[in-house]
Formats: C-alpha cells, sequence, structure tokens
C-alpha cells in the first residue's frame, strides 16, 4: 500500500508545462527511484511534495491525508522530510544544533514557554539532545557533533543534511540528488546507507543522476521525461525499455 | 468644451478665495522650535504671542481690521529651516515676525525679512552679533550676550572668588558665543583661569566621560553654556559624580523645565538672567491671562513667553498707532511699560537691560547677585 | 581625583555606555538577521519603552509602591515596558514589513522609516513636545571605589543588561525557538522544510529585538533622569553602528560592538578633545569595515535563495 501518492499532478509555470498529469506512488518501505533527464522535471515534483509550489492541477495525498497547498513546515510534520541537491545547511550551527534544529518539529512547547524557560522545557530539551545524538550515531557523525556545519567534509555534509532530515521523524524520506558531487567511495558508503535507512522501515524517494546507485539500491523506477512518465519498472525493467534509451541517448530529432 | 468648464470652476475658486482675503486682516508671524530638543522653548514663545493677540482683541482690537492672523512657522533652532521658514512668512504678506529662538536661526532668518522691509523682534536670541549689523528694523527684547557674559564674570570673580574655570558648550552660535565673551571679559581682568573648555553635542544624554575628567581638574566652577535639555542632565550627572565645582550657567536654562527634570541636582545652581522686574499692572495681567489661556500655574510661565507677549504687544500697538507701514519707527520712538519692564530701543534695536544672577532654591529660581552694584538680593 | 580613581571612573562610565549601546544593537542585529531589514524603527521602540516605564513608574510612585517593594516595581516597570513594545513590534512587523516581505528591500526600507516618522509623530502627540522628567527611583547613593563613584542605579542597571544579554544567548542557544530563529536566519526555505514556522519565528524575533530595545530605553530615561520622544535618534545611530561594527546578523558581535562604541566614545572624551568626539565613532566603524567588510564577528554575506 502507498503512502505517498500523486493523481494526475500538473504544474505549469506561465506557459510552461513543467509536470504534465502525473501519477505515482512510493511504495511502502522500499526505495523509489525518478530519473530523467536534464529539466525532465524531477526536482519539481520534490517541490510540488514539499509544499514549495502548489500544483496546478491534481492531488497529492499521504495516508490518505491531502497535502495540497500545505506549507513546506506543515508537510514535515506530516511526515515527509527532503534533502536539497545543493548543500542547505545551517552553516553557522554546530552539527549537533543543526540536527537539533529538525527534531523540535516534534516538540510540544510553543513560544510562550520556550521564553518562560519552564522545567518542562529543560527536560524536554534533554530528551532533544540525547534523540539527536542517536540520530549522529546513526549516520557515523557522533565525532563531529561540535564541529561548525560549514567544516564539515563534502561527504560528511550529504550526512549531515540526511541527518537533519532523519532527525523530523519522518516515514518517507526524500533524497535530491544525493550523490552529486561524490567519489566512488562516499557514492558506495552512501548506497549503505541508504538501504540501512530503508530498513528501520522509512519508504525513500530518490532524484539522481547516478546510474550505478540507482540501479544498485531501487526496487522501483519512474522515468520522466519533459514533465511526463514515460516509464516505470524495477531497474532491471528499466535498463531494457526502449523509450528511456531513446530518451536518454539523446534521439531528439527524431521526436 | 470640458476644459473651458474646468478654467472657470478655477477663476470661480479663486474668486472665492479673493472675496475672502478683501476682509482686512493683519498677519503676525512667528518662528520658534515647535520641533526638536528645543520645542518647548519655541512653544513658551508662541504661547506668548497668542495670549497677548488674545488680551488684545478682547481690549478692543485693532481698528480697521476685522482679523489679527497668527502665521506660525517651525524654526527648529537651524538657519536653513529657519531662513525657509522666513522666506514663506514674507511669501504670505506677514506684517511683522516674532522669531526666533535660537541665535543661529535668528542670523541668517533676519537677512531676507531685513530685505523685505519687514519688522523682526526677536524674543529670545541674545547673540550681540544680531543686532550689530545694521538692521534697521529689528528689536531685541532680552538683554545680550556680551551682557550676559560680562555679569557672569563679574559674578565668579567677585562673589564667588572662583580662580579656576571650566567651560563646557554645545557649539551652537549662541553657546560658543557666550563663551568667547566670558573669556574676553575674563582677560581684561586676568583673574579667572580657564583650566579646560570641553564641547558636548545637543541631544546627547551622557556627559560622564567629560565630567569625569572634570572632576580630576577640580575647578572652582564648571560653566555650562549649553540648553536647558542638556543642562538638566549635566547637572543630574555632576551630582551623581559628587563634583564639588560650584556650577554656573545661563539664560537658556532659564526654565522651569530645567529644575523639573533637573530635580535636587539642580538646587544651588547659578543662571544669568534678566535682572528682575518691579511687578507692574502688565506683567500681573499677562501672568494671569497667560496661565488662563494655558492652563498653567503662574510659576510655570516659561521665561520666555514674558519677552514674546512683550515684542507682539509692541507690534500691535504700533500698527494700531500708525499703521503698518511706519510700524519699525513707531516701535523705536515707543516708550512703553511692557511684562518686562520699561521697553525702549536703542539705534541698534536693543533694550538697555541688565544682567542678575538668580540661584535655584527649592526648585525656583531667586535673584541672588546684581553685578551692576556688586551687591546681593 | 587621582590618576587610578580617574580610569576607573572612566571605566565604569565607558561599561555603562557600552551595555546600552549592546543593548540596543542587538535590537537591529536580531532583526537583520531574521529578515535582512534595518529596522529604522527600533529608535522609536526605544523611546516607547522609556514612556511606557515612565508611566508605570510614575503610577507605582504615586501610591507610594516603589519605596515600599522596590524589586517589585522594578520587575513591574521593566516587565510592563518591555512587554508593550514587544506587542508594538509585533504589530509593525504584521502592518509595515509582513506585506511587503517579497517585494523589494527598498521597499522594506522606506517602509521602515515611513514608521519610525510615524512613530516618532505619535509620541511626539501624545507625550508632548518636551522633556519629561523621569522619577528618581534609583536615588544617589553609591559606592565608592578609591576617589571613582558607582551609584546603586548604575550597578543594578549594568547587571540587569548583562543579565538580559546572558538570557538572551541562552535562549538562542540552548532553546528551541532560539535555534529556530538561528536557522531561520540562514536559511529560509531550509527552515520550513524542517518544520519551523517561519512566520512565528520571525514575530517572536520582532518581540525580542523591540523588548531589549526597550528596556534599554527604560534605563536611559532612569538613570538620565528624563524621556522625550525623538531621544531615540542618537542612541539609533550610534547602536546601529555598534551592529555594523559587530557585524550585522550576529548576535555576539552586536554585544561587542556596543561595548567599543561605549569604551571608544568615554576613551576619546577623557583623552582626546571632546569636540570630535561624535566623528571617531564613526571613523572606528569605517576603520574596521575598510579592514573586515563584514564587521568583526560577522559572516561573509552570501545568502542562499530557492
Amino acid at each position: 500500500m502507498a503512502e505517498l501518492l500523486l493523481k494526475n499532478v500538473t504544474m505549469k509555470f506561465g506557459g510552461l508545462l513543467a509536470v504534465d498529469s502525473l501519477d505515482l506512488e512510493v511504495p511502502s518501505g522500499k526505495i523509489l527511484s525518478l530519473i530523467g533527464p536534464n529539466g525532465a522535471g524531477k526536482t519539481t515534483v520534490f517541490n510540488l511534495i514539499t509544499g514549495v509550489y502548489k500544483p496546478t492541477e491534481g492531488t497529492i495525498t499521504y495516508n490518505g491525508e491531502t497535502l495540497n497547498g500545505l506549507h513546506s513546515n506543515k508537510v514535515v510534520s506530516r511526515g515527509i522530510a527532503r534533502t536539497f541537491q545543493n548543500i542547505r545547511l545551517f552553516n553557522s550551527m554546530t552539527v549537533l544544533e543543526n540536527v537539533q534544529v529538525g527534531l523540535h518539529c516534534r516538540t510540544k512547547s510553543g513560544a510562550i514557554r520556550a521564553l518562560l524557560n519552564t522545567p518542562f522545557l529543560v527536560q524536554e530539551e534533554k530528551e532533544i539532545a540525547e534523540k539527536a545524538m542517536a540520530v549522529l550515531e546513526f549516520l557515523g557523525l557522533e565525532e563531529f557533533r561540535n564541529d561548525y556545519a560549514s567544516n564539515l567534509a563534502y561527504g560528511n555534509q550529504r550526512r549531515l543534511e540526511i541527518a537533519r532530515a532523519m532527525a523530523t521523524e519522518p516515514g518517507t524520506l526524500l533524497l535530491d540528488e544525493p550523490a552529486a558531487g561524490m567519489n566512488p567511495k562516499e557514492t558506495a558508503d552512501l548506497m549503505e546507507l541508504i538501504l540501512k535507512i530503508r530498513d528501520t522501515g522509512l519508504d525513500i524517494f530518490l532524484v539522481e543522476h547516478d546510474m550505478r546507485l540507482v540501479m544498485g539500491i531501487s526496487d522501483m523506477i519512474t522515468v520522466l521525461d519533459y514533465g511526463q512518465k514515460i516509464a516505470e519498472g524495477t531497474p532491471k525493467e528499466i535498463q531494457n525499455n526502449e523509450t528511456v534509451i531513446e530518451a536518454y541517448l539523446g534521439s531528439g530529432g527524431k521526436k | 468644451m470640458k476644459k473651458i468648464g474646468i478654467f472657470v470652476l478655477c477663476i470661480a475658486v479663486i474668486a472665492c478665495f479673493s472675496g475672502i482675503a478683501t476682509a482686512k486682516t493683519l498677519k503676525i508671524g512667528t518662528m520658534s522650535p515647535l520641533t526638536g530638543p528645543y520645542a518647548q522653548d519655541g512653544t513658551y514663545i508662541l504661547q506668548g504671542v497668542k495670549t497677548a493677540v488674545k488680551a488684545f482683541e478682547a481690549s478692543g482690537g485693532l481698528p480697521g481690521y476685522d482679523k489679527i492672523e497668527i502665521l506660525a512657522e517651525d524654526s527648529a533652532c537651524d538657519g536653513g529651516k529657519a531662513t525657509m521658514a522666513a522666506n514663506k512668512l514674507i511669501n504670505s504678506d506677514v506684517s511683522a515676525i516674532i522669531g526666533c529662538y535660537c541665535s543661529s536661526a535668528t542670523l541668517p532668518s533676519s537677512i531676507p525679512v531685513d530685505e523685505a522691509g519687514i519688522v523682526m523682534l526677536t524674543p529670545a536670541s541674545t547673540n550681540e552679533k544680531i543686532t550689530e549689523r545694521g538692521f534697521k528694523k529689528f528689536f531685541r527684547l532680552p538683554p545680550r550676550d556680551d551682557v550676559q557674559g560680562w555679569s557672569a564674570v563679574k559674578f565668579m570673580e567677585n562673589s564667588l572668588k572662583a580662580k579656576t574655570v571650566a567651560l563646557i558648550d554645545d557649539r551652537q552660535t549662541y553657546t560658543v558665543g557666550l563663551v568667547d565673551n566670558i573669556k574676553r571679559f575674563a582677560k581684561e581682568t586676568g583673574k579667572l583661569e580657564f583650566v579646560a573648555h570641553e564641547h558636548i553635542t545637543p541631544g546627547d544624554k551622557d556627559f560622564t566621560a567629560i565630567l569625569t575628567s572634570l572632576k580630576r581638574l577640580n575647578p572652582d566652577v564648571i560653566y555650562m553654556s549649553i540648553y536647558q535639555p542638556e543642562g538638566s542632565l549635566m547637572a543630574r550627572q555632576v551630582k551623581q559624580l559628587e563634583i564639588t565645582s560650584t556650577l554656573v550657567t545661563e539664560d537658556a536654562c532659564f526654565q522651569p523645565k530645567f529644575t523639573e527634570v533637573g530635580g535636587a541636582a539642580t538646587e544651588g545652581i547659578y543662571l544669568t538672567f534678566a535682572a528682575p522686574v518691579a511687578d507692574n499692572p502688565v506683567r500681573s495681567d499677562f501672568v494671569k491671562a497667560y496661565s488662563k489661556d494655558w492652563g498653567v500655574g503662574e510659576n510655570e510661565i516659561g521665561s520666555f513667553s514674558f519677552f514674546a507677549y512683550d515684542a507682539a504687544m509692541l507690534v500691535l500697538e504700533g500698527v494700531k498707532k500708525a499703521g503698518v507701514e511706519k510700524l519699525a519707527e513707531t516701535i523705536r520712538a515707543s516708550k512703553s511699560l511692557g511684562a518686562t519692564g520699561e521697553i525702549t530701543f536703542d539705534e541698534k534695536g536693543d533694550r538697555a537691560l541688565a544682567h542678575a544672577v538668580w540661584i535655584v532654591k527649592d526648585g525656583a529660581f531667586v535673584p541672588y547677585y546684581n553685578p551692576l552694584t556688586d551687591t546681593m538680593y | 581625583m587621582d590618576t587610578s580613581s580617574f580610569l576607573i571612573q572612566q571605566l565604569i562610565n565607558a561599561i555603562f555606555l557600552g551595555s546600552i549601546f549592546s543593548l540596543i544593537a542587538l535590537g537591529y542585529t536580531m532583526v537583520y538577521g531574521i529578515i535582512q531589514l534595518i529596522n529604522f524603527a527600533h529608535g522609536e521602540m526605544f523611546t516607547a519603552g522609556a514612556f511606557a516605564g515612565l508611566i508605570v513608574l510614575a503610577g507605582l510612585q504615586k501610591v507610594g509602591f516603589v519605596d515600599s517593594h522596590f524589586i517589585i516595581s522594578m520587575v513591574l516597570v521593566f516587565g510592563l515596558g518591555m512587554a508593550y513594545v514587544a506587542v508594538l513590534g509585533v504589530s509593525i512587523e504584521q502592518v509595515a514589513y509582513k506585506p511587503l516581505r517579497n517585494a523589494s528591500r527598498l521597499a522594506a526600507i522606506l517602509s521602515a522609516l515611513g514608521m519610525s516618522i510615524f512613530l516618532s509623530n505619535g509620541m511626539m502627540l501624545s507625550q508632548g513636545v518636551s522633556d519629561r522628567g523621569f522619577p528618581n527611583a534609583l536615588g544617589w547613593e553609591g559606592l565608592k571605589i578609591m576617589d571613582a563613584k558607582i551609584s546603586y542605579g548604575q550597578v543594578f542597571i549594568i547587571i540587569l543588561a548583562f543579565a538580559l544579554m546572558y538570557g538572551l544567548w541562552i535562549f538562542v542557544t540552548s532553546t528551541k525557538l532560539g535555534k529556530a530563529m538561528r536557522a531561520t536566519a540562514q536559511n529560509k526555505p531550509m527552515a520550513r522544510m524542517l518544520g519551523i514556522n517561519v512566520d512565528k519565528t520571525i514575530r517572536v524575533t520582532f518581540m525580542i529585538g523591540p523588548g531589549l530595545g526597550a528596556a534599554a530605553g527604560i534605563m536611559v530615561g532612569m538613570y538620565y533622569g528624563s524621556v522625550r520622544f525623538d531621544m531615540g535618534f542618537i542612541y539609533m545611530i550610534k547602536a546601529f553602528a555598534a551592529a555594523i561594527l559587530g557585524g550585522i546578523g550576529s548576535i555576539p558581535g552586536a554585544m561587542l560592538g556596543g561595548m567599543i562604541i561605549g569604551f571608544v566614545e568615554v576613551g576619546w572624551s577623557a583623552f582626546l578633545p571632546s569636540e570630535w568626539k561624535d566623528v571617531t565613532t564613526f571613523v572606528v566603524m569605517i576603520l574596521v569595515l575598510y579592514l573586515k567588510p563584514s564587521g568583526l564577528l560577522g559572516q561573509s554575506a552570501t545568502e542562499e535563495k530557492v
């Protein structure tokens, strides 16, 4: 049963059709990859899900509830977290603080309590710190917890992005080109990590260019071209799909 | 056709306005700071003029005129703003202008007024240069700063028997001019030594750094040539820092706000101001009328309200006597009794007024020393 | 007065002045950090705080409460004054800045200037044009350190200013909302993506920044003894210089910048001709910016956008 479901989703920017009547489901506990040539609309799909854009048409539902028109911060509290293609860490905060910010959407204390600094809050801050450490340990970042995010090595910055997203305790994790800019060793580690995350029971929705990664870990693959779904299936099926090969090998002249 | 319609309408509107204007009105302009740090004194001046007009109208008004109008402009203690205000009043065809408060505003703004041949009277600006320019239609109600500076020097030398003096000014025309006078007269006798000369910025609140420097020098007298807002604050900080030097200041601090804001810290401070005036009917009538008009106690009237009232009365009586055309000549030749005593003018437009030294006692200004006779009151 | 007393006295003067500049500069830097706007109305927040404090204190003194319950009175004066200005700050954000959040920065700056003029005139009309005396609740007594004197009022104000700054520091470094505030300042879209309610965070910033400004206003009124509708102007300019000097957007930078301005002003007047005092503040600021354009503790200005 699918938790995240896109039905007939269309996004127009003025006259430009970025996503065209897309139907998509992210299967529970699986890794779904969204691939396609540059400009196919992959990141737009992520932005639609996370409330950066509002779809022109169609519905996006999560666990049966519609997400259309929700602000990004509400989408997170429903259980969808994401990372970005270009790293967006809070550079002048420590590694631990970055993760703590992610955890805060799950805590109760409101503005008034925070200003009054109640004992309840102190207790809650303690719990947050513990949880954040658990997340860092899971991702192997605990030794860097007091470093500023900007001082981390590139691969670890990527990991921290994932850690921060995980800290929001999502049911579904959206990863936007997590392997971008990584060397083969780092990519191999990342694949292992993604599988490890999936095995904790999360659904993973991945946009990636690195075919080795995509083919290596995906349970299902959806191919997008000019905003339209042109194929879907297991990695094996996609590798042998004529339309996909055509789209990728750039037979633009035929179109 | 539509355009012609609008044109006709315009003509009609203008005709209406000029119809109103044919009723004869005497316009008196005032220029004083209505905004900014010196707005309190500026307001005292405007209120003094308003009370004068009201009292004058109540006692029969001006024959040949339907009404007397006051055009109040804000000169903000700023030469540029004051000059703009003066031009605006000139263009509004005022018959006389009363203003400004700060000497730095009066000096430049009186030039276009003089060129336009309009009578101007200042109820507050005391810098002596103002009446040294040979303007034929300019008059000053309060005594000059060379008189004030001389009086302060006599007081420090003869009454306080001071040897060392520290000067503080705020770099404005009035305050610097006064300090220059003090230096000039002190030089004649050579009895005073100036151990420091500090400067503050108008609007500042904290003077502890320079006051601490002065505390170390420990002069007999600290002379504050500054306006009331800074004066009250400085008095407080002097007390706070437990400085033992005697404080002497001048007429810009001589108003109720000085003691109200400065509180206990102003007790025992000496000020130079126009010598006390024997009570006369004009003065007591003014005090009554003013406190009734503005709802203030008889002791809470700003010192410059008195001069403003007299200035307005000179204009009104002058116009009544010989018309607007001969106003300057009429005022110059007049000899009258005002709220600030006997009023006559010399050829420069100054009155022969003397200063006295006053002291703050229980929150009120009390005459203390007469520098002319070297005697105590 | 011997030289060491003189130096101690000037040190007291500088710390006192610096802590007030720091408190005001914090309001600038926090608002700038979160929405990249110079809140020109901050000087008016400072003044509004002073008036609110004056009204509360005068009321309490009238019924003789200040003499009998000094501590409670101070809590009321500062608490109510700061709360009033916090509400004012949020209202201004809602009315004047929020609708322009996606407009050009120039529009928001003009709106801030307009708000400043509006508030200043509002206070002029409601509170009068002239100085209003502040009840002397702190008295004249104090401690003597050799020949130098620090009044109990100054001690109280310095302690309170540092306590507020320390409280703010704890708040931004170790509470949920504080971290949310820093996250929002660094990257709004990402903060939103992590479930932070950005609008709420901005509102809270507009409570705390002006609230601190109000506390500074009450301190100034209480210590110097007078309040006037336009008193915020000079403080605004100097605190703004302090915020820039420390690196605008940086909270420790604002505290440091305020202290530096306090020390430069006092130091200059103490040892060099006081004529040039105001110039030096800005010369120091220009020098620092020339050597380090982002300010002493500022981050280099790279901003990410969606």
